[in-house]
This record gives C-alpha cells, structure tokens and sequence, in this order.
C-alpha cells in the first residue's frame, strides 16, 4: 500500500489526532501535522495494531472497529455493539494473531511482510458481502442460519442478538443435521423426485449459486497466491456439503505456519451485518428482490426492442434498412436491449409480421366504404351544370374522389351526367323524388335514431339524394326522420338482416313462381296427352266402325255395300 | 413493341394491399432514377450499375421478404408486382434454391459468360478464400453472397 498513500475515498481509516489532510498541486493527498511540523504522503492514523500484540488476551475486542467500521460507507462510525458475530473471539481460539491483516481493511498498519502486494487486488475484486438467506434452525430454536451473498454462513441468535461465524457447538450439532437434511432433498430431487418444499428448493438454487461464486472467488485467490484470502476455518468446519474447503484449506494451513489465519478476511463489519439483519427481519421478500436485481432474459429483451419499434411509430412495411439509415432508433436505451445487429434485425422481422397480421384483420374487419359516397358528396358540392364531364374531370382531376382507383372511369362520367341531367328539373320534382326516396327506405335502416352524420349508404349512394342543394335538402330530410317511428327491435343488424330477408323472399318468390311455371307447363302437357289419347281413340272407333261396316257384306254384293254407303253417308 | 401506357384513370387498380407497400416501392423507384442518372465521373466502367444492381436486389428481397417469410401481401399483389417489374422473378427463383438463399445477382452466377466457366468470386464462401481478403465482384460489387457467409 506504500505506492498508495493516499486514497481519497470515503470510508478510509480517521486521522490520528493533531494531523490534517491536504491536496498537494499534483492531485496526492498529504497529510500535515500542525504540532511536530512534520508532512507525509503516509496517512497517519489511529494507532490500532496496539492490539496486534494481544496474545490470548480475551475479552478485548479491540481489533476490529478501525477496520470493518471504517470499511462501510454507510456506517462509517458504528461502534462495535453488543451484536458483534465475533472475529475477536475466534481469533483468540486460533492462538492469538501477531498481525491483524484485513486484506480489505484499508489499515495501513498491516505491518509484516505480506504487505501491500497482494492486498490492493483484493479490494478491487471482492464484492460486498451482505447476508442473503435465512434459515431457522431446526430443533434450535433461537438460532437462526444465515448465508450471505457470498454463500458463508453464520449463525444469529435471534433473542440475545449475538452472531458467531463459528458456530457454538450445540448449534453446530443443529446445523450439521440441518444440512444433511438438505443434501437428501437435492438428490431426492436430483433423482427427479418432486420436491415437496418449494422454498428449500429455492434456497438450494441460492446456495450453488453462491457456491459457483465462491468456486471463482477461491480459483482467484489461488492464482495469485493470496493464502490468506479465503481462509475462514471455522467456515470451513461447518460446511460439510461443500468439497470446497479442502481446496481452500492447504494453503491456509501453510499460511498457519507463520502467521496465525485471519478469521474473517472478507470486509463485512459488524454494525453492517447488524443492519442487514434488522432490513431482513423487516422485508425479507422486498429485500431480496431488491439483492437479486431484476433478472432479464432473451425474452424479455426482445420485448423491450419490439416495445420500442412500437414507440417510435413505424410503418411495419419499411423495410429494415431504410429504418437504420434513417436513425430512430440509435438513441433510445432499448436499441441496446439486443445484442447485435441480427439479432435486432430478427427481432424487427417478427414485430413486422405481426403487426401487418394485426393491420390486415383491421382492415377486413372495417367495412369497405362504398366509392360513390364521396364521389357523390363530392359532385353535391361542385357539380356544375355549366360544365361538361370533360371539363369538369379536368379540372378537377388532382382531387382524391377523382382518382380513386377502384372505380371507374366510366361510373364516374355516368353519374356526373345523370347528376347534370337532374340539376335541370324543377325544384317540386325534385323534392317529391326526394321523399319516395326516403319512404323507400326500410325502417331499419332509416328510423327516428338516425341523424344527417349516420344515414345509410343506400341514401348516400342515391342520385336523388344530392340533387337538391344542401340548405333545402336537409330540413326536409331531418323533419322526415322526426316524424320516423323508433327503430324496430334488433336494429343494429337491421342493414344487413333486413337486406338477407329481402332477398330470401327475393328467392323465394322466385321459385314459387318456377314452381307454378313448371306446373303450368305440366299440365298443358296432361291436356294435350289427353286430347291426343281422346282423339286415337276416335280414330280407332272410326276405324272399327269402318270394318264393321265391311265386314257386313252381304249377299247382294258390292251393290249392297255401295248402297250401305251411301245410307251412311246420307245417315251423316 | 414496349407496353402502351395509359393514364392512371384508365389503368386496371393494382390489387388489394398496394397502398401499404406503394410508399417504400415510390422510393425504391427514386433511388433507381438517383443511381440511373448519377454520374459517372470518376467510376470505372463496370462500377456504374452496381447501384442499379444492388436497388434491384433490395427490391426484390423487400417483395421476397413480405410475400414469402412474412407473408403480408396476397398472390394475387405478389403476382402484379412481379408482372408489372418491381421485382425480378429470376432471381426470387434463386433464392428459394438452397445454397443461393443470398445469392446478390444473376450474372454472379452466369459461368458461361466467364473465361473459366466459373462463378464469380462472390459466391466463394469466406472460408474458403485465401488468407480472408475482402473482394468485391465486377459484376454487381458484392463482397460475398454464399449462403455459409
């Protein structure tokens, strides 16, 4: 730490009594004593390793208010209180320590030889450690387990207040139970046996995450030859799920040999623990969540982007590029949501589809709106007898109702010469066109609900709605309404309905008439096989009476038969 | 004999969902007239349609992409367009072929016109060129087309 004398950070250990902090013109802190004249770029601070030389000296919990309280930024100045998971203590039993070395203390009075080299690393690599789950123990019940973030664990009491990192041995006892209860649930469940407990399993997840970490916390440690670092023993002894701390144990042995471990390397002060705690017993859940952060998957992202396309006002059908070229979408975070370029372009395909999906049900859901109202609207407006098609297309061949595609040419040069033609009969006519026009209306399409705004297509579409000039037509129309009787029952599929009706009957009528058609038919045919039967039948008689009659040839001869002829004939 | 044009009013409507697609296709249609009669100061001789080629293909893929991946113009659009020439249906017919699923232009792979028989460079896939150069090809300036790219 010498080559770092001085870090102007928050939290750094108070100045010893009498020194003063300065800013030297090339941005070092120095620190200058007004007393003895002296300056240093060293932080002169509280003489703390007083205490370093305390062998099995119990009961001084000296040690650690300089170092953890100070390393807390939001607790600077917590005093060690009666809540204090012990270090000191633990401490002690290892045999006392000639040095205190906090590897994240920022004491400069670390003395000894494993100085500054491998400590500064640390204060930049180890995170926060806060307690993260609790657990009661079973069958020991003041006792509470709990795992910080960086999956240690130690034990609270919850009456007395008190926190060991070592566990005291009843509750050791406790907590090896409890851990071997939970290494059965994770392989029930390994074996794809339903868990029954939710919440453990859910625990079980925090601690092999929290396991991972360590994992990676250790291999660090490893790397760069730092002993010390993760030598938390009594940890270690508790820990019986984890194969972990055999790795972690050798080099902490070795260290043993020349300078008592550190019992608690890691940088969470007491008051701190304190806190965390009371945050916990207040909103466990909230707190938790809070800890977690939100997690944000793939699914979620492409959520994010799609949500911003919608903000921006995109037309579905640009293609992607010309979106990019154009450079809305740079600015907003969410851009960032997707990792890469492909990614957002995919994304963009899918939101397309699905928006021209949606654009294309809209579109058929919305009834086509017939092309002559607006052209008819338009002619009531600015037909003008002077004019003829030709002129009148001409002149206004640049309006919207003149170049609608999905009506012809042709209907439109028809309408505007019926319209013309119209415009020069008499104003009586006109209006007694008008009313038979309305009265033609079926009553529900056209009843007393209706107003000018909302009539009926077959109205709007009709020549002889617009022949007469707005100012006399809609008076006349608005009175007709009023005197309208209320819409019959079921008017709101009236339109349509009433139209299918009209042409059932339609349909009806007509093969009714088919029907009498082909009965007429089939009885002339009846009368004519009769009058064709009567008629052979005649014949045959003739024919009979003809033989008959030559058959009756008697003696006289053929004299006698001419004879009989003529009797016949004069008979007739 | 080239079609007779009539105006806009005799014209037979373009089918349903033209409307949606007429904006971005109107621009497409500028940017072919901006690269037509762009310059060609300064260009080699074969560098003066790669524009026209490259317009072409991102037209094509833009009909390519609405009608067959997101399926948002009807066949009855789809075939209007590719008969009145916003899209060419030669080279639609290549990409539905595996392997030409990005293929950049036809002549790209036209071997009777080169003097090896050969493809053009573009359609090498990365991997397989020499220490990963960047090429970009005569006919239509593409920097690589083949579908492992």
């Amino acid at each position: 730490m010498a080559d770092l004398p001085a870090r102007p950070t928050p939290g750094l250990p108070p100045l010893a009594p009498g020194w003063t902090e300065h800013k030297a013109p090339s941005g070092h802190m120095y620190y200058y004593n007004r007393e003895t004249g002296k300056s240093t770029y060293m932080r002169p601070i509280l003489e703390i390793n007083s205490f370093n030389n305390l062998l099995a000296a119990p009961a001084v919990p000296l040690g650690p208010p300089g170092t953890f309280a100070n390393y807390h930024p939001f607790d600077p100045l917590a005093a060690p209180t009666q809540f204090n998971p012990d270090p000191q203590q633990q401490f002690f039993q290892h045999g006392g320590h000639q040095q205190h070395n906090f590897p994240r203390g920022g004491s400069h009075h670390r003395g000894g030889h494993r100085g500054a080299h491998a400590n500064f690393p640390d204060r930049r690599r180890q995170p926060d450690d806060r307690p993260k789950h609790r657990q009661d123990i079973p069958k020991c019940a003041p006792w509470v387990l709990v795992k910080t973030k960086l999956g240690r664990r130690f034990v609270w009491n919850r009456d007395t207040n008190e926190s060991f990192w070592k566990f005291p041995p009843d509750v050791m006892k406790a907590v090896v139970d409890f851990d071997r209860i939970e290494r059965e649930k994770k392989e029930r469940r390994a074996r794809g046996e339903p868990s029954d407990d939710e919440d453990s399993t859910m625990v079980e997840a925090e601690a092999e995450i929290a396991a991972a970490e360590r994992d990676i916390e250790v291999e660090m440690a490893d790397a760069e030859g730092d002993a010390n670092m993760e030598g938390d023993d009594e940890y270690e002894e508790v820990e019986v799920t984890d194969n972990e701390g055999d790795h972690v144990e050798s080099p902490s042995k070795r260290q043993r040999t020349e300078e008592p471990p550190e019992d608690h390397p890691l940088e969470m002060g007491e008051d701190d623990m304190a806190w965390q705690l009371a945050a916990m017993e207040g909103d466990y859940e909230d707190y938790d969540e809070e800890e977690e952060g939100l997690p944000l998957t793939e699914d979620d992202c492409k959520a994010l982007f799609m949500e911003l396309l919608d903000d921006v006002h995109i037309n579905p059908y640009t293609p992607w590029d010309k979106i990019l070229d154009d450079g809305i979408l740079y600015d907003d975070e969410r851009y960032k949501a997707l990792p890469n370029m492909k990614a957002r372009k995919e994304c963009f395909g899918e939101w397309a589809k699905q928006k021209m999906q949606i654009l294309k049900e809209q579109k058929a859901k919305q009834q086509k709106q017939d092309p002559r109202i607006p052209y008819l609207a338009f002619l009531h407006q600015l037909a003008n007898p002077k004019l003829y098609w030709q002129e009148f297309r001409r002149k206004y061949k640049k309006e919207p109702e003149m170049k609608d595609p999905k009506f012809s040419d042709k209907d439109r040069e028809k309408l505007y010469r019926d319209h013309i033609k119209r415009l020069g009969l008499t104003q009586q006519e006109l209006k007694s066109d008008l009313s038979a026009m309305l009265k033609a209306q079926p009553l529900a399409a056209l009843n007393r609900s209706t107003t000018l705004a909302s009539l009926p297509p077959s109205v709007l579409t009709d020549l002889r709605f617009i022949s007469l000039p707005a100012s006399t037509r809609d008076p006349l129309v608005e009175t007709y309404i009023s005197m309208l009787p209320p819409a019959p029952e079921g008017a709101a599929e009236s339109a349509e309905e009433e139209a299918e009706v009209a042409k059932k009957r339609a349909e009806r009528e007509r093969r009714e008439k088919a029907l009498a058609e082909r009965e007429r038919r089939v009885r002339e045919e009846k009368r004519k096989q009769e009058r064709e039967l009567a008629f052979g039948k005649g014949r045959l008689r003739e024919e009979e009476i003809e033989i008959e009659r030559a058959m009756r040839v008697g003696k006289d001869g053929l004299r006698g038969q001419l004879d009989s002829f003529e009797d016949d004939r004069q008979e007739r | 004999m080239p079609p007779i044009r009539h105006p806009a009013r005799h014209r037979k409507p373009p089918p349903e969902g033209f409307e949606d697609i007429e904006d971005t296709l109107l621009e497409f249609h500028n940017k072919m007239k901006d690269a037509e009669n762009a310059s060609h100061e300064g260009k080699k001789k074969y560098e003066m349609l790669w524009p026209i080629f490259q317009i072409t293909h991102q037209r094509s893929r833009y009909i390519y992409d609405l009608y067959y991946e997101k399926e948002a113009i009807s066949k009855q659009l789809y075939d209007w367009l590719l008969k009145n020439g916003y899209a060419d249906p030669m080279l639609i017919a290549k990409w539905k072929k595996q392997g030409y699923e990005k293929l950049c232009c036809l002549r790209c792979i036209q071997t009777k016109e080169t003097n090896f028989k050969s493809t053009c460079i573009c359609r090498v896939p990365q991997a397989n060129l020499k220490d990963g150069r960047d090429i970009q090809c005569v006919s239509c300036g593409c920097n690589g087309c083949s579908s492992g790219d």
